[in-house]
């Protein structure tokens, strides 16, 4: 008797959409969204700075060129990014080569800390720096007694340096645990010491990885926004020159112009980047390693004492800020107290939450709830539909271009990494000529700000679904295919599973992106519109520096809250690999 | 007639390159197919076409009478089972039989039966509740198959199934598709690159080069009768001989040998293959009588090589590599040894012949 009998009477449903329609339609979406948020903005940015009432004009790029006040913030620019460069480049690379090639003891503690930076807006380390070195510094006011402070050009290299070092981290510690160290191994047993192994071999074959990083923290200094203005002084960036022109004084032409200006390094550094990246992927050897031999006792103690210095500073850094939002008078009176935490500034409003507290609170708590905590409200429920959206559209985009591969899906592909070339501030300004149109209904509101996150941020998240979707075999889909299962089963049973934890790793990363982020948002916000993360830099203009460190240390604490949260949905860290890009 | 499948023409192009060219094949009901060819003969693609993963670029897929070249995947009803086993690895064992009866929404009940059915099948009834990260490769591949076979597909196509498997595991796996197949009498298709599998398990063999089918036939007579030099040197070992035929008399570089097969009274270029196990080795000096003197051969072995039932030497005739293989009592007999001087004699009827003009050679 035949054992399996024959099940009749059941086929695959009938309403079955053609995979191709959908891939199709979903393709068709998100080009225009990217298009429509990305590319249109810069474009108006071009145009404004070459056309002047339809012409043609080389104008603006000429008065940018003679006045040396504006031009100096041209080779500032440089200047500092390239310093910042090279001084973070050769950290992270010894760092991570602690990290990777000896047998040093507290890897994870090391490795932990040189990730806190990424969990707070670039600016805390500016904040930090102030108050050890600013004129009321600790060390400079209280300590020693002098006149010296930190504001211009080395307070925004130290604070970039410090700000940079996670990201080069990232990329030296994946190059070098990659590259098979056998090679170490066979050189040294031909009788190569090892001074002339690490030369003739661990830095050829890092390579590329170096130059990587140090393209990236070029162009994460050079698009940054944060750290120059509140440490900067007198000292002008290309980033916070097109905020004054623009804000200050209403110069949109010449905010356009350096705004083209500052395209041209930070797309350079980009595409190098994007270039040394995929270089050195080639290089990555996936056989097995053995494992490390015993370093020796003095290597040993070298790189635990060196790698205790960033890590030093990076602690110091989070402590001076968190301190300093607790005590009177920096560095006077050091007697705590929370009075920093009743904003001064005038408030705001936030949908939901205002109505709710000013309706159940009376009194000060009704002021200082209702309205002066209203914008760190608003920046958690706009991180919030910012991380599922931004998590969503980066799974979808990753698996058309990875998985489903239609016709033009390299079109998708390039417009999905570009954002990470597109500074912040130029991409803010962008936002203001592109849709600040009275028939433009989202302008203005947060939403407008949410799409801007979310396509700020766009290249990191579709390039970590990509790299894990790569993982799942093309046959799994296939089996549920030939199984009967439409597109949506399939995605939503099969594929969206096995990526869920890079999904919530996306989360997390869009989240604390969008908590932290400054650049692009400053030109979105108004008086009705406020976020946390801005609101430290309007505090810190006002001379309200106390508070600035308060409302940094709540937006670390709802940061760190949520990568707690994620870690007990997925049972995971959420923190590797997720270096900012813009 | 029943539910046949049939390739008409069927061409697959990928740009400039022809995958697949023009191939024909009849399908009936109920056989096991084989498709044989080394990796990049087109195989994959063929199977591809038939489960509606790769378009048509040319030709037809005609299933049932009906013509099936733009049928979505879903809607062909053909079960797969791929070489990486393509279990789902966030669903359990039973999950994974169960999701093709879940997505056609049978009822509860008709799925739990099913699937206690499907697991007796190959034995796996105390893994269900394990994920496919749990079970070894052989286990991993037996569910596999029964998911494809759970939905009770028209057609069951299986994609190097086998070839992730440790030797042992394979031979065992192998026994029991045939099994399957004969239990069930589903129309099965399989791809391999081993020809051994092939020969063993299916009802006809298609072999495949270059995007061609060579030959299509019974195991016994691809493995006997190879209509080409391609087919006698992939499937099986074969030595080779160029020379050229008039009458019943082939004259290589080095001799002369006398073939059953006759030729014409005008010379013509051919090449003779003949399988080892046809040629006969006599120790030096004393031949047998009543042969056929031309098709002696004196040689030395070079080789010894055991490959269990029987023994495999490799001989030098005068320069040229000869292998012949000697069953191992034979070979025991005779007390053979590396260096020993030795007689070959190829039978006159042991001779393949084909015409010079031939593709690969």
């Amino acid at each position: 008797m035949n054992r399996a009998e024959a099940l009749t009477g059941y086929s695959a449903p009938s309403t079955l959409i053609s995979d191709r329609w959908m891939t199709g339609i979903t393709m068709g979406f998100l080009l225009a969204v990217l298009a429509f948020f990305m590319l249109f903005p810069v474009y108006d940015i071009c145009k404004l700075s070459f056309f002047k009432q339809g012409v043609f004009t080389l104008r603006n790029y000429a008065a940018y060129f003679t006045n040396p006040r504006i031009f100096r913030s041209l080779t500032n620019s440089l200047y500092v990014s390239i310093v910042t460069m090279v001084i973070t480049t050769v950290l992270a690379f010894f760092f991570a080569y602690g990290l990777t090639r000896t047998t040093i003891g507290g890897k994870g503690v090391f490795y932990t800390i040189s990730t806190f930076p990424l969990i707070a807006p670039s600016i805390i380390q500016g904040l930090a720096l102030i108050l050890l070195f600013g004129r009321n510094g600790l060390v400079t006011r209280y300590l020693f007694h002098t006149d010296w402070n930190i504001y211009g050009p080395t307070g925004i290299i130290a604070a970039e340096c410090l700000y940079c070092f996670p990201n080069a981290l990232f990329i030296l510690y994946t190059t070098l645990s990659a590259v098979d160290t056998r090679l170490d191994e066979a050189a040294q047993s031909l009788g190569a010491s090892s001074l002339k192994t690490f030369y003739k071999v661990t830095l050829p074959s890092a390579k590329y990885g170096i130059a990587s990083a140090a393209a990236l923290s070029f162009n994460l200094t050079i698009t940054d926004f944060g750290v120059p203005v509140v440490i900067g002084g007198n000292y002008s960036v290309l980033a916070t020159e097109i905020y004054q022109q623009v804000i200050g004084m209403q110069r949109f032409d010449l905010g356009a112009t350096i705004s083209v200006i500052l395209l041209i390094p930070s797309v350079g550094a980009f595409l190098l980047n994007y270039y040394l990246t995929k270089k050195s992927y080639a290089l990555i050897s996936g056989q097995a390693r053995p494992f490390l031999q015993p370093s020796r006792p003095f290597k040993r103690w070298a790189f635990t004492i060196y790698c205790w210095i960033p890590c030093a500073f990076i602690l110091i850094v989070f402590i001076c800020v968190f301190l300093g939002s607790f005590v009177k008078t920096w560095p006077y009176d050091f007697s705590l107290t929370l009075k920093h935490f009743d904003f001064p500034s005038l408030g705001g409003h936030a949908p939901l939450w205002t109505n709710f507290w000013a309706s159940t609170l009376k009194g000060e708590w009704q002021s200082i709830l209702a309205y002066k905590y209203a914008p760190i409200w608003n920046s958690l429920w706009v991180s919030i539909l910012v991380a599922i959206g931004g998590a969503s559209l980066t799974l979808l985009a990753g698996y058309i271009v990875e998985k489903k591969k239609p016709r033009g899906d390299q079109v998708l592909y390039t417009l999905s990494v570009l954002p990470a070339a597109i500074p912040g501030t130029v991409m803010g300004l962008g936002y203001i000529l592109a849709f600040n149109k009275p028939y433009f209904f989202i302008y203005g509101t947060f939403w407008i700000i949410i799409i801007n996150i979310i396509i700020c941020n766009f290249t990191l998240g579709v390039l970590s679904s990509i790299a894990n979707l790569k993982q799942i075999d093309k046959s799994i889909e296939e089996a549920a295919v030939s199984l009967g299962a439409n597109p949506i089963t399939t995605f939503t049973r099969v594929v969206f599973p096995l990526t869920k934890t890079a999904f919530f790793s996306n989360v997390a990363f869009f989240f604390m992106r969008s908590m932290t982020t400054i650049s692009a948002v400053i030109f979105l916000i108004s008086a009705k519109v406020k976020l946390a993360a801005i609101e430290i830099i309007f505090l810190d203009i006002d001379g309200r520096t106390a508070s600035a460190n308060a409302m940094c240390t709540i937006i670390i604490v709802i940061v760190v809250g949520m990568l707690v949260v994620m870690r007990l949905i997925t049972g995971k860290a959420g923190l590797k690999g997720m270096g900012a890009t813009t | 007639m029943g539910r046949n499948l049939r390739l008409e023409n069927l061409t697959k192009e990928f740009g400039a390159l022809t995958a697949v060219d023009h191939v024909n094949l009849e399908i009936e009901e109920g056989e096991f197919i084989c498709f044989l060819g080394p990796s990049g003969c087109g195989k994959t693609t063929v199977l591809r076409m038939i489960t509606g993963f790769e378009t048509v670029s040319e030709g037809k897929v005609i299933f049932d009478g009906k013509i099936i070249n733009d049928l979505i995947p879903q809607k062909r009803e053909f079960g797969i089972v791929f070489q990486s086993y393509a279990l789902f690895p966030n669903m359990t064992v039973e999950d994974n039989i169960a999701f093709g009866l879940k997505v056609r929404k049978v009822p509860k009940k008709t799925i739990a039966e099913r699937v206690d059915q499907m697991l007796d099948l190959v034995g796996l009834r105390d893994w269900r509740n394990l994920y496919p990260a749990q079970l070894s490769g052989g286990q991993q591949q037996r569910v596999a198959l029964v998911r494809a076979l759970a939905p009770n597909p028209q057609v069951l196509l299986l994609d190097e199934p086998l070839s992730a498997l440790d030797a042992k595991i394979r031979v065992r796996l192998r026994a029991e598709v045939k099994r399957l197949q004969q239990e069930l009498k589903k129309t099965m298709i399989y791809v391999t690159h081993d020809q051994e599998e092939a020969l063993s398990i299916a009802d006809r063999v298609v072999v495949m080069e270059k995007g061609q089918f060579r030959q299509v036939g019974k195991p016994i007579e691809i493995y006997q009768c190879p209509t080409s030099s391609f087919v006698a040197d992939f499937v099986g070992t074969s030595n080779f001989f160029k020379g050229y035929r008039t009458e019943d008399r082939v004259s290589t570089e080095k001799r002369e040998f006398k073939v059953s097969q006759r030729g014409t009274l005008a010379r013509e270029e051919v090449f003779l293959a003949v399988r080892p196990e046809k040629i006969e080795v006599f120790r030096y000096g004393d031949p047998p009588g009543g042969i056929e003197p031309s098709n002696l051969v004196p040689g030395r072995i070079d080789v010894v090589t055991f490959l269990g039932a029987a023994v495999r030497l490799v001989i030098n005739a005068d320069g040229e590599e000869v292998i012949s293989d000697v069953i191992e009592r034979e070979f025991a007999q005779r007390q053979f040894r590396q260096g020993d001087k030795i007689f070959l004699y190829f039978p006159p009827e042991a001779f393949l012949i084909y015409p010079k003009k031939e593709g690969s050679q």
